[in-house]
């Protein structure tokens, strides 16, 4: 039976490695989608920004105080300076995410140590531009601000202490330029209150803290994954219909070989397409999948066992290919969505997640989390691949029982 | 039921139901050793039930049924492993070459790995497709693919082979080719069931004729028996052997008062196509 098994599988991969349609849809299609996803969630857990966020600025000031900010937030990573005029207007005609306000005054207001006013106007709609922009402002104020503030706290304390504002400005002369930065202090900050932060997940390798494109590779895997395994799945209704299955339902060969045979070679497909889109998110996105090779082969195993154990059942229930198509279409974005193939379960609520762990999706998405982004090894997604494998084996033998139903002698 | 080494096939009383419709109402079918039947009826008949049957993929209601003297219900994988069947619609892959389609249909139906090689050479031979052996299946004419569906079911050797109308849609050349192959096959001592609506194949190919109707088994017999069985026109032939005299035959039996008339004896259609065209197949033309 297990030779039959391989005859028909060795059949199979004859006939979708010479299908060209079937190969771009198999491997050309998941790097394509992949590339966009990890695009659009490359910002996620590593060094790279979300891109830049234009902020109008309306300097009313002009002075070179007003000047060096305007300079300084033009340096900054997450922003992209546009000077303009009418600039409230332009934010709330739903033109500009923020626009910064320098009024009239802003350095004498510096220099006089009183508090110098800014005006942000946001859009509010925008919530994770408006975080990128907030970031992005709040240490470069600090900074530029940081000597006036530290001039102004002085002048304070010398006056609630009595003493002549002249002995001040000569304070400021011998003192000169070594006021705190307010840059460093702001980073300063949380060590100095005795708090010490440390990313521990991710790599060492700052180019591969990336847990966006992680996630994007390995959710448009599992997802594509489905696709392309329920569509291999098909190809038993395929034979039914142009009558080889009849043909080969007259052999010797045991019914059970030839859905065996079908499973080894969907399997193999299956391995095929994750071996290529790991290879694509090592090269493109540096993921780091070297690194627990073996555990990544062992998951990739168990998540194509679970896909293909769904596509045989799918395949063995539906009456036609068109049938197929619809109902797994249905069923697997349903999955994917609720399983985590498109955004990350760890920003759903916990009921959505609780949801989510009835697909297989989201074990396989956990145990690929694991090893890509903990870097756990074998020993860390035994419980995904435990749950993958049951999986597997129900669905397959869901699909054995529709087989025998539909296909072993008719009383 | 007692068991006939000598029967190929044995069906007593077979019925099959489908829902509210009969399939099959107490069909009785025998076939020798080596003989070749040919199986006709109307559509809807039950031809194709019957041979779904015999070739254990489905199973009767009631009746029995002994195939090579074993029972279908026990013996299915035993039985399959000695009878061949072509089917009506072409079960090959399209995407592979006819060496590759008959490679895996050889082990499929169990074929010794080291026979293999030696069946498919048999077979592709056999098919007239040696030359375009390892050209995919979709680049062959209707012809090509109806011979090499043919083979594809004859690669184990079997005793008894089950032709579903083996010859719909093609030329005239592949057709005569199939005739031929059948031919052989009979020759060779296998039992053959044929079915067809083309009338002049089973004259020509077939010892014993079972004519199905409404599920049952309305007539059987050689043809000679079968066209007794039907009222004479009234009209008889008269040949005479030696064609050169006929003029004079004729003559004698008006002087005898017989009245007589001349009729040449003309060949059909197909055997004046196949003449002036030749009998080789013509795979490789545009």
């Amino acid at each position: 039976m297990i030779r039959a098994a391989f005859t028909v599988a060795r059949k199979d991969l004859a006939l979708f490695l010479r299908d060209r349609t079937a190969l771009l849809l198999t491997f050309a299609l998941p790097v394509v989608l992949a590339m966009i996803f990890g695009a659009a969630l490359g910002s996620m857990g590593g060094a790279e920004g979300m891109g830049r966020v234009v902020v109008l600025v309306e300097d009313l000031d002009g002075s070179t105080q007003s000047r060096a900010l305007v300079a300084e937030i033009a340096k900054s990573s997450g922003i992209e300076v546009k000077a303009t005029t009418g600039a409230r207007a332009r934010v709330a005609d739903g033109k500009a995410v923020a626009a910064l306000l320098i009024p009239n005054g802003y350095e004498t207001d510096l220099n006089s140590g009183r508090e110098a006013r800014l005006v942000l106007y946001r859009d509010a709609a925008r919530t994770v531009e408006q975080q990128v922009v907030a970031g992005s402002l709040a240490p470069i104020l600090m900074k530029l601000a940081g000597k006036q503030i530290g001039r102004s706290m002085m002048r304070k304390s010398l006056a609630a202490f009595g003493m002549d504002e002249k002995v001040g400005v000569e304070l400021e002369k011998t003192m000169g330029d070594s006021f705190a930065d307010g840059g460093d202090l702001m980073s300063s900050m949380p060590k100095a209150l005795g708090l010490e932060i440390e990313d521990v997940t991710g790599t060492d390798d700052p180019a591969q803290k990336n847990a966006g494109k992680a996630h994007a590779v390995a959710g448009i895997a599992v997802m594509m994954l489905l696709f392309s395994l329920t569509a291999a799945g098909s190809t038993i209704l395929d034979e039914e219909q142009q009558g080889t299955l009849q043909r080969l339902r007259l052999t010797p060969t045991a019914s059970r070989a030839l859905l065996l045979g079908k499973a080894i070679f969907t399997i193999c497909v299956g391995l095929l397409q994750l071996v290529v889109l790991f290879a694509f998110g090592a090269i493109v996105f540096g993921l780091p999948v070297h690194k627990t090779l073996l555990a990544l082969l062992v998951l990739s195993f168990a998540v194509a066992s679970a896909a293909t154990g769904l596509g045989l059942w799918l395949a063995v229930t539906c009456r036609s290919r068109k049938q197929l198509e619809g109902l797994s279409t249905l069923i697997i974005l349903a999955m994917s969505a609720l399983g985590g193939s498109w955004f990350p379960l760890m920003i759903t609520p916990a009921w959505y997640q609780k949801l989510g762990h009835f697909t297989l999706n989201a074990w396989a998405m956990d145990g690929y989390h694991a090893i890509l982004w903990y870097g756990k090894g074998l020993d860390g997604i035994v419980v995904e691949i435990g749950v993958l494998l049951a999986i597997a084996l129900m669905l397959t033998l869901f699909a054995l029982r529709g087989w025998n139903r539909r296909f072993e002698v008719t009383t | 039921m007692t068991i006939d080494s000598q029967l190929a096939v044995e069906a007593r009383s077979v019925e099959k139901r489908y829902g509210s419709q009969v399939a099959l109402a107490g069909v009785d079918l025998t076939l020798k050793r080596g003989e070749a039947l040919g199986l006709l009826g109307p559509n809807g008949a039950g031809k194709t039930t019957l041979i779904r049957i015999l070739s254990t993929i489905a199973r009767q209601d009631s009746g029995s049924v002994r195939v090579l003297g074993l029972d279908p219900a026990v013996g299915a994988v035993a039985i399959r492993s000695r009878i061949g069947v072509v089917p009506q619609e072409l079960a090959l892959y399209d995407g592979l070459t006819a060496r590759e389609n008959l490679n895996f249909f050889a082990r499929m139906h169990g074929v010794g790995e080291s026979a293999v090689s030696e069946r498919v050479d048999w077979a592709l031979a056999s098919a007239g497709l040696t030359e375009r052996a390892n050209d995919r299946v979709v680049t062959y004419s209707g012809g090509m693919q109806r011979r090499l569906n043919v083979v594809a079911s004859l690669l184990h050797e079997p005793e008894l082979v089950f032709l579903d109308e083996p010859t719909v849609g093609i030329d005239p050349h592949s057709r005569n080719h199939v005739y031929e192959m059948v031919e052989r096959l009979h020759a060779s001592g296998v039992a053959i069931v044929y079915t067809t609506h083309q009338l002049g194949e089973v004259e020509r190919l077939c010892d014993r004729i079972v004519i199905l109707d409404r599920g049952r088994a309305v007539a059987g017999g050689t043809l000679s028996e079968l066209q007794r069985r039907v009222p004479a026109t009234g009209r008889r032939k008269l040949r005479v052997i030696a064609d050169e005299r006929f003029v004079e035959a004729r003559e004698a039996l008006t002087k005898a008062g017989i009245e007589a008339e001349i009729e040449e004896e003309l060949p059909d259609l197909e055997a004046v196509f196949l003449t002036l065209t030749g009998r080789a197949l013509r795979d490789g033309e545009i």
